[in-house]
């Protein structure tokens, strides 16, 4: 394929797509049919009602004026809540939609994960499952032959190639589709959900597969709900729900996402305590939602008793916002800030100072309180705080550990080199 | 991340930028995907030939015991209930018949679900739509082949002797294949948007082979009823194959040439219609 732009020219583009749909079942008889044929073949008028922007009743825009581009190299992560029109974009990309209005386009050979085992038949071994959808997929059938082993070998299914498909468990067809297409010499990336499937090494194997792609100067475009993926893999992001709702660097788009999909928080159980407030200030007690390595930030908790209680435990984590991972977790017994017995009505309010000792990205803070005697959760707030960390240190990771590098000493053959 | 302008994007980039249309740019199109996923048509029609006889017992006999039980049943009405003058042995002249339709018949078959079933691959991967009927006709063609040596047999077995007309085989199983093709590809679309097809289409399926000569010679019908049938273009196919296996001479120029007409019409109506439509299939499967 002759490549005649140069590399810096996006190889995905999507400019203002527009994507109508359909709600219910068409009830169209086939006396409709003769007519459609025949403008189908004369050409006429042909969809002239669908590229409208007006939207019948039983219409509605999946996607709204979505834009964005991926240059050979760039990896670019779409987020999204279910429904938001993630695998609506994915298609129209891989040419299976076309547009209501708008233009998009992909240059070069354009690899899809989209449902990975797709094309198996189950009635069909795996070598010849990997023929066929190594083929489906574009690969010629002397270049299959020749990966064969490799991708048979990658996907870990060598003692059962002979094997029916149907006779795989649901990982196996799985892993070996995406071995397939991890052999693929693409020069686009189209990545749906497919780490949800497979191992723990089986999916190291494809992260690292992907940042391999990724560094042979492959553009890829990963569709996921594991946000730590995204975060990892991708440069850019996109925070899609049927329009665009953010689009640029992988972290800002994460934190107007995590940000968003804090309306369904966790209420605070009505009970014996109750958590009625909680405000995440800084040194100078100002309320803050973003932060620096090293700042000392203060979360204060009000608390209210409905009833009279004593032997309280207050609870505060840190997780990250992009897979819940723990960052911190800790308690404090109530004796030790010395609170006695709460009565019934009565609000106290603490502070839980921290230092943010946490790397780049966005943290959820939670407290609760538990009655130490029983081990009960009384009340849970789960974010009492998002708090978004900027710095530009580190690659990854949750815990700053404030690395400090230099260089103490130079020798060229036994000899001390002065810097 | 702001897309550069489309004009700045090569002119071979646009998929989907509104088509130049007009017959030419879909003929260009049509022919390029065929030359680009040529391999990919063997892979399916591979693929659909596994299918076809995996885990059954008969493999490739199937493809041989369909036309021989008609034969069987029809030599039994036409030689012995009502005896049938054909100008040679009844049942060759029957198996002569039946073997093109039966390949006409289960090329339709197959495409007529090759779309519905295949929803997989129609909603979750790109490539030319119409290789699921050409694989369908394909397939159908290899048990063409497989059921042909049987017909060859039959020949040898009463006696019959070949002139140079053998040589315009080639020519009318062509014009079947091209009539076949257009026909699988106005069915398997047809089937996709209004499932009534698959139904309807049995129907047509068994009132066209009365239609046709394929047990007897239709020929014999005379009245306006002979006028109708004589537009049939399966007519002149079907005794295409009698006229230059068994008869040794060439078809009749006149029948054969309207036949392939007909053929190279519905090829390409069906061709483009399918070509057209073929955006709309993974939304409306």
């Amino acid at each position: 394929m002759p490549k005649t732009s140069n590399a810096a020219d996006p190889v995905v583009v999507f400019d203002g797509v527009w994507k109508k749909y359909r709600r219910g079942e068409r009830n169209d008889s086939l006396r409709d049919l003769i007519p459609a044929l025949a403008r189908g073949v004369m050409g006429l008028g042909r969809h002239e009602r669908e590229r409208t922007m007006d939207v019948g009743e039983n219409e509605f825009w999946a996607v709204q004026d979505v834009s964005f581009a991926v240059r050979p190299g760039e990896a670019l992560g779409i987020i999204g809540p279910n429904g938001a029109g993630k695998s609506t974009v994915l298609k129209l990309l891989t040419k299976i939609l076309k547009p209501t209005r708008g233009y998009c386009a992909t240059r070069g050979r354009v690899g899809a994960l989209i449902e990975v085992a797709a094309g198996f038949h189950p009635d069909l071994t795996g070598r010849e499952n990997v023929f066929l959808q190594g083929a489906i997929m574009g690969m010629k059938r002397a270049e299959i032959a020749r990966k064969l082993d490799e991708i048979v070998a990658f996907a870990g299914v060598e003692d059962f190639i002979d094997t029916q498909v149907k006779r795989y468990s649901s990982g196996m067809s799985a892993r070996l589709g995406f071995s397939i297409a991890a052999h693929l010499d693409p020069d686009v990336l189209i990545i749906d959900e497919v780490l949800s499937v497979g191992d723990m090494p089986f999916q190291r194997r494809c992260v690292e597969r992907m940042q391999e792609f990724k560094a042979r100067g492959v553009a890829i475009i990963f569709v996921s709900h594991h946000l730590q993926a995204v975060v990892e893999l991708c440069d850019t992001a996109l925070y899609l729900h049927r329009s665009a709702r953010a689009l640029g660097p992988t972290v800002d788009v994460m934190a107007k996402y995590v940000e968003s999909t804090e309306r369904d928080r966790v209420l605070p159980r009505r009970g014996e305590i109750e958590i009625v407030k909680a405000q995440l200030l800084d040194a100078r007690g100002i309320p803050v939602t973003a932060a620096e390595p090293g700042d000392e930030l203060t979360l204060r908790v009000t608390y209210e008793a409905h009833r009279t209680i004593s032997d309280l435990t207050f609870g505060f984590a840190a997780h990250r916002s992009t897979d819940r991972l723990v960052a911190y977790d800790s308690s404090v017994a109530g004796e030790e800030l010395g609170l006695g017995t709460l009565e019934p009505g009565e609000q106290c309010v603490v502070d839980f100072a921290f230092r943010v000792n946490l790397a780049r990205g966005q943290y959820h803070l939670a407290c609760h309180v538990l009655h130490a005697p029983t081990w009960r959760h009384l009340s849970y707030l789960m974010p009492a705080g998002i708090l978004t960390v900027r710095e530009t240190r580190t690659y990854g990771g949750v815990a700053n550990l404030e690395l400090d590098a230099q260089v103490i000493e130079r020798y060229r053959a036994g000899i001390e080199v002065r810097a | 991340m702001i897309p550069s302008s489309a004009s700045s994007v090569p002119l071979e980039w646009g998929t989907h930028r509104p088509r130049r249309s007009g017959v030419l740019a879909d003929l260009q199109e049509i022919v390029r995907e065929q030359i680009d996923y040529h391999e990919l048509l063997m892979t399916i029609a591979r693929r659909d030939m596994l299918l076809r006889y995996k885990q059954t017992v008969m493999g490739f006999g199937w493809a041989i015991f369909m036309p021989v039980l008609n034969t069987i049943i029809f030599s039994v009405i036409f030689m012995r209930v009502a005896p049938l003058d054909t100008g040679m042995p009844y049942p060759v002249f029957a198996f002569a018949g039946l073997l093109p339709w039966n390949f006409f018949a289960s090329s339709l078959r197959f495409s007529v679900t090759s779309l519905t079933g295949n929803v997989a691959l129609v909603t979750k991967v790109y490539f030319p739509r119409e290789l699921f009927p050409f694989s369908a006709v394909l397939v159908s063609l290899i048990d063409f082949a497989v059921a042909f040596t049987v017909l060859i047999a039959m020949m040898v077995y009463y006696r019959m002797g070949v002139t140079w007309a053998v040589f315009f085989l080639p020519v009318v199983v062509l014009v079947q294949v091209m009539f076949t093709a257009g026909i699988a590809l106005l069915l398997s679309m047809a089937n996709l948007f209004y499932r009534d097809v698959k139904y309807l289409f049995e129907i047509v399926l068994s009132l066209w082979m009365f239609a046709t000569s394929v047990v007897y010679p239709i020929d014999r019908v005379g009245g306006r009823l002979a006028a109708l049938l004589s537009l049939n273009p399966m007519t002149p196919i079907i005794d295409g194959y009698r006229a230059v296996l068994l008869r040794g001479t060439f078809p009749d120029a006149h029948a054969f040439g309207y036949a392939a007409a007909v053929s190279t019409l519905v090829l390409c109506v069906g061709w483009f219609a399918f070509h057209r439509s073929e955006f709309r299939f993974a939304e409306n499967i």
